[in-house]
């Protein structure tokens, strides 16, 4: 057999109608998991600031367009203060912290089903557990929706 | 005089018989046919160096089997099709192809249970030889890998007899693991096997438990085998997708299999604590 | 790869410590956005609301946790996702180094983060 026909895995994802729910589980469960990882190193990054707040570091900011200041017009606030209350101030940040409260709690439901797995508790609904934890973490980010976006509009 | 029948009688029963078997013929003659489209893919031939689809009207019967289609398909169409089988009562693992999107035993699967047209090609994941027959060297390397036989080497024989005992309890323990045909649809279904082509792969994982899970291997030989399961590319590369056990012609539980091999081997590395 | 003798072969330490921090996480995780979205508002952060926290040594001390556990289970969970995709030989060790450096940089940079949010640092 001198020749042979290598279909690799690329025809693998144009078949995703046909996919079960524990590999739909595990696709997604990797897509949060690098999500969440990212959203980590970024999130040390932006906490970072706090060292420059520790040491005095100040900014000048607009008082109204920081949720996270009182008072009006220019004030002098850390450094810390004023970048966290910037990105909160943003639609756009606000909107993407429903995605990763989506993202984190799919990955904490998901997991908790694959520890039960692990464990050998409910091998035979382990589908349905996985469209348990899908319709959970919808239900979750809907409920969460109103006090993630309080004060935006 | 009992038993003889009038002519009357003779005819009638004729008329009778023939008139069940009308129907039946009428629809084989009248074009109940399924249709099945077929992978086909050879490079020692013109033309079918790309792999292409062939479509097959084949006169349909009930209880048909996907088996029987493909090979009806090859007597009277295209004899050159070309596809692994022999049992036909799936025993021998031979025909595992990848049918309407699912791998499945060609000689298990019946027509009448899936939707037209029916799509027939090789097992996903191995590299394909011709048509529908895949290169299942790799599988047999993995299944090689994990020792497939039984060592009884350290296993002290009982008495004179020399006939080593095994309870009822540790047979239905094993029961389902000993059912595999070797047919390859769990590995093919695997995304790990896939991606990964040193992981050791379900079907030889569950054959390493059927004989690390029976009574009549010594510690030692349990040991031994799990210290091969628990390479980096044993047991610990199993995520849990439960494709396989979806697929398995034989409903083996094999994902459950992976799981306590794996749950083995972390209570015996604790123990050394 | 070596062949050295461990009570924990590879494969096996990762797998448990993976499900054990997870176990740990599930809890930590909910608990810190809880915390940090619904008692208080993300958007009503501020430094001095942040060392006001950390200065708790029973939260400081679960913090650091948190990121120890998360760093782990996140970088580990990473590799084993690529080794499940194929990777292997040289591109593997590299990956491997790579990923516990970056690990280990994200810890000592959280931790000297958060001692300086509790004030002191």
């Amino acid at each position: 057999m001198s020749q042979s026909y290598n279909r690799g895995l690329i025809e693998d994802f144009g078949r995703w109608k046909e996919f079960s729910a524990g590999m739909w589980a595990w696709i997604f469960h990797k897509f949060t998991g690098w999500m969440l990882i990212g959203y980590l190193f970024t999130h040390i990054a932006v906490l970072s600031t706090a060292i420059g707040a520790a040491q005095g570091e100040e900014v000048t900011v607009s008082a109204e367009a920081l949720p996270n200041v009182d008072g009006t017009g220019e004030v002098s606030v850390d450094i810390y203060t004023a970048t966290l209350g910037g990105l909160e101030g943003l639609v756009i940040v606000r909107v993407l912290e429903i995605g990763l409260l989506a993202v984190a709690v799919f990955h904490i439901l998901n997991g908790l089903r694959l520890l039960m797995i692990d464990l050998g508790i409910g091998l035979e609904a382990q589908d349905k557990s996985f469209y348990a934890s899908l319709i959970l973490t919808g239900v979750i980010t809907v409920a969460s929706v109103p006090t993630f976006l309080a004060g935006v509009f | 005089m009992k038993g003889v029948q009038s002519p009357q009688e003779r005819r009638l029963e004729k008329k009778d018989a023939k008139a069940k078997e009308e129907p039946a013929r009428k629809a084989q003659l009248e074009g109940e046919t399924v249709h099945i489209k077929v992978f086909r893919y050879d490079p020692e031939v013109e033309g079918k160096q790309e792999p292409r689809f062939d479509d097959f009207h084949v006169p349909f019967e009930k209880g048909m089997t996907v088996l029987d289609a493909v090979i009806y398909a090859r007597d009277e169409y295209d004899s050159s099709l070309t596809f692994r089988h022999s049992c036909r009562q799936a025993v021998c693992g031979s025909d595992a192809f990848f049918i309407n999107g699912r791998q499945r035993l060609a000689c298990k699967t019946q027509i009448s249970d899936l939707e037209q047209p029916i799509r027939i090609e090789p097992l996903p994941h191995q590299e394909v030889v011709k048509d529908l027959v895949v290169d299942m060297s790799h599988f047999y390397d993995q299944m090689h890998a994990v020792e497939p036989y039984f060592q009884d080497e350290d296993t002290p024989p009982v008495s004179d007899l020399e006939e080593q005992r095994q309870s009822r309890e540790n047979r239905e323990k094993i029961k389902m693991s000993t059912r595999c045909i070797w047919c390859g649809a769990c590995m093919s279904s695997c995304n790990i096997a896939a991606g990964d082509n040193e992981y050791l792969g379900p079907a030889a994982i569950n054959k390493a438990y059927r004989f690390a899970m029976d009574d009549r291997e010594s510690e030692e030989i349990k040991e031994h085998r799990l210290r091969i399961l628990e390479q980096e590319h044993g047991v610990w590369r199993c995520q849990t997708q439960f494709s396989c056990t979806e697929v398995c012609p034989k409903d083996i539980p094999l994902t459950e299999h992976i799981q306590e091999l794996k749950r083995e081997a972390v209570k015996k590395n604790l123990k050394f604590w | 790869m070596s062949e050295r003798y461990s009570t924990f072969t590879p494969g096996g330490t990762g797998w448990l410590l993976q499900r054990i921090t997870a176990a740990f996480l599930v809890v930590v995780l909910a608990f810190h956005f809880f915390q940090l979205h619904f008692v208080n508002h993300a958007a009503d952060v501020t430094f001095a609301g942040t060392q006001a926290r950390m200065e708790n040594v029973g939260y400081f001390l679960t913090m650091v946790l948190f990121l120890i556990a998360g760093a782990f289970h996140g970088l580990n969970g990473v590799y084993n996702a690529l080794v499940n995709q194929g990777l292997k030989g040289t591109p593997k060790k590299i990956v491997f180094w790579v990923l516990v450096i970056a690990g280990v940089a994200l810890i000592v940079q959280g931790t000297y983060v958060a001692l300086a949010m509790a004030g002191w640092s």
